[in-house]
């Protein structure tokens, strides 16, 4: 166990440790590349207004976010259910994900204004689709045998996807959720980038505004903190809903 | 009495199985033997009603005279892998066709706890698959199967998966759980040590297309079934083996 925190820990030591002797071999201007021990003074004087941003952050991105896994298993059952659907659909969602979120940002503020809708449904766009994609494909992905079985117990469709396919799927949903978390926070930031009154995204602008490059990167590791929460969180329920020794293993 | 006449199964551009019938009394062990491919699992989802897709079936099934619709609840089946769910427990994976059927929670288990002592997996309840080993896998299976309380059970390759030992020693517990409890059991496999052992029946089947060459009674009582008493069935059956599979 510590052995595992170290090797985790040691990578982002020695690069932090580069980085404070590079600032002061180099003198590079802190207006450029502040040092970390700098940054993390300028956290801790700060420590009130990030906070606050901080936290407006988190709660646009797990409000998406819970929003988006709703959607997303809804979505996924109704897709299911309806083949003709799901091919139709499928590459319209795909299309979608090619559009760079520097021109959604500001497409949405424009089309919804500066409230919480246009940064919440920028969230359920990034996030919804690797959910979608790894629920549909954990249905599919059912061994047959299981299928067979129920249905020869005289199951139809609905009780082999409920005892099946949906428990068959956690693992895959799992890994889409992660992966989806981690877009969450990077959307909103994005979404308060492009306009907002309060969030990390709006900070992290008026900071660049006023050549604050300790504040930014300040700013940076706050939001790296939120998504790492997000993840740990995901992980805590993983393990407290997991069956059986491979998703415990898998958690 | 349960009949299956005419069965005709077919992938597109060939006859997997061809005009293929046969009766199952209403108790005893029928063999199903035959060559690799020549359609024996084919013939047992059929009769479960869960055909692949791609494939085309033609024929009927009755029971007791009178044409019945498939999946039938006087039929149940255990697929050649064992299927158990990972993310049930084992009691909860023993209790799923009662569950599916439309059995509370409360009942099934009731129903079926008391069986994990006799069925030598006493203490397994509430573990999962992963936890047991082939031999309690495959009796996890068996014990699912069974409390469903189908009169026809069809096992595809039931112990195929185990080492010689335990194989040995399933076939008697097989036996032994049969003489608790009566049912006709269709059972398929690859052995012909266990299909002389523990058949009443042997049905051999011939490949491209897939048909019933023989259908062998087996009167010698279970007692008197050692290796050699054996051995001039066993050579038959080879023989049948052979001569209907061109090398
Ligand atoms: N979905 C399918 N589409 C086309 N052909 C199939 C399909 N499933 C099985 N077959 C073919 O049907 C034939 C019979 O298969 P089946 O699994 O019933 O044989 P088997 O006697 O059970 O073989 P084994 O002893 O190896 O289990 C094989 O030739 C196989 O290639
Ligand atoms: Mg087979």
């Amino acid at each position: 166990m510590l052995s595992r925190v170290l090797t985790l820990l040691l990578p982002f030591a020695l690069l932090l440790a580069g980085w404070e002797i590079y600032c002061a071999r180099t003198g590079a201007s802190p207006l450029i590349l502040p040092p970390p021990s700098r940054v993390l003074t300028a956290l801790w004087t700060e420590r009130a207004a990030i906070g606050g941003h901080a936290l407006s952050t988190l709660s646009v991105a797990a409000l998406g976010f819970s929003l988006s896994v709703a959607f997303a298993v809804l979505t996924s059952v109704a897709l299911h259910f309806t083949p003709w659907a799901e091919r139709a659909l499928v590459p319209v969602f795909v299309v979608s994900q090619t559009v760079p979120l520097v021109a959604l940002a500001p497409l949405m503020i424009l089309w919804f204004g500066f409230g919480l809708l246009p940064k919440v449904l920028l969230v359920v766009l990034v996030t919804f689709f690797p959910m979608l994609l790894s629920l549909l494909s954990g249905y599919r992905q059912t061994p047959q045998a299981f299928c067979d079985l129920l249905a020869a117990m005289g199951a139809g469709r609905w009780t082999i996807f409920r005892r099946a396919r949906l428990p068959a799927a956690r693992a895959g949903f799992l890994a889409g959720l992660r992966i989806s978390a981690t877009y969450a926070i990077v959307a909103t930031i994005f979404a308060e980038y492009a306009g907002a009154r309060q969030g990390l995204g709006i900070y992290i602008l008026s900071a660049k505004n006023n050549f604050r490059a300790d504040l930014v990167l300040a700013a940076v590791l706050v939001s790296a903190a939120l998504t790492l929460t997000l993840l740990g969180i995901l992980h805590l329920i993983a393990r407290a809903t997991a069956r059986g020794p491979m998703d415990r293993s898998d958690a | 009495m349960l009949e299956l006449r005419g069965l005709t199964v077919s992938a597109p551009g060939r006859d997997l199985v061809q005009d293929l019938s046969l009766s199952l009394p209403d108790q005893g062990i029928t063999a199903l033997i035959g060559p690799s491919g020549c359609g024996k699992t084919s013939v047992l989802k059929w009769l479960a009603g869960i055909l692949p897709v791609g494939l085309q079936a033609e024929g009927a099934l009755h029971l007791d005279g009178r044409p019945i619709p498939r999946p039938h609840p006087a039929l149940s089946y255990q697929p050649q892998s064992d299927a158990l769910f990972p993310w049930l427990t084992i009691a909860e994976n023993a209790t799923l066709g009662l569950r599916v059927a439309g059995m509370g929670k409360r009942e099934a288990q009731a129903k079926v706890v008391p069986l994990f002592d006799p069925f030598g997996l006493a203490g397994t309840e509430a573990l999962f698959p992963a936890e047991l080993s082939g031999g309690m896998r495959q009796r996890a299976a068996f014990l699912r199967t069974i409390v469903q309380d189908s009169r026809f059970v069809l096992l595809d390759e039931p112990f195929s998966a185990l080492d010689a030992v335990t194989r040995i020693r399933m076939q008697r517990w097989l036996t032994d759980r049969l003489r608790e409890r009566p049912r006709a059991v269709l059972m398929v496999t690859h052995d012909l040590h266990e299909a002389t052992g523990l058949a009443d029946r042997i049905l051999v089947m011939a490949a491209a297309p897939g048909r019933i060459v023989a259908d062998i009674p087996v009167p010698t009582p279970q007692v008197r079934r050692d290796e050699a008493a054996m051995a001039p069935l066993r050579e038959t059956l080879k023989s049948l083996l052979l001569e209907e599979t061109p090398t």
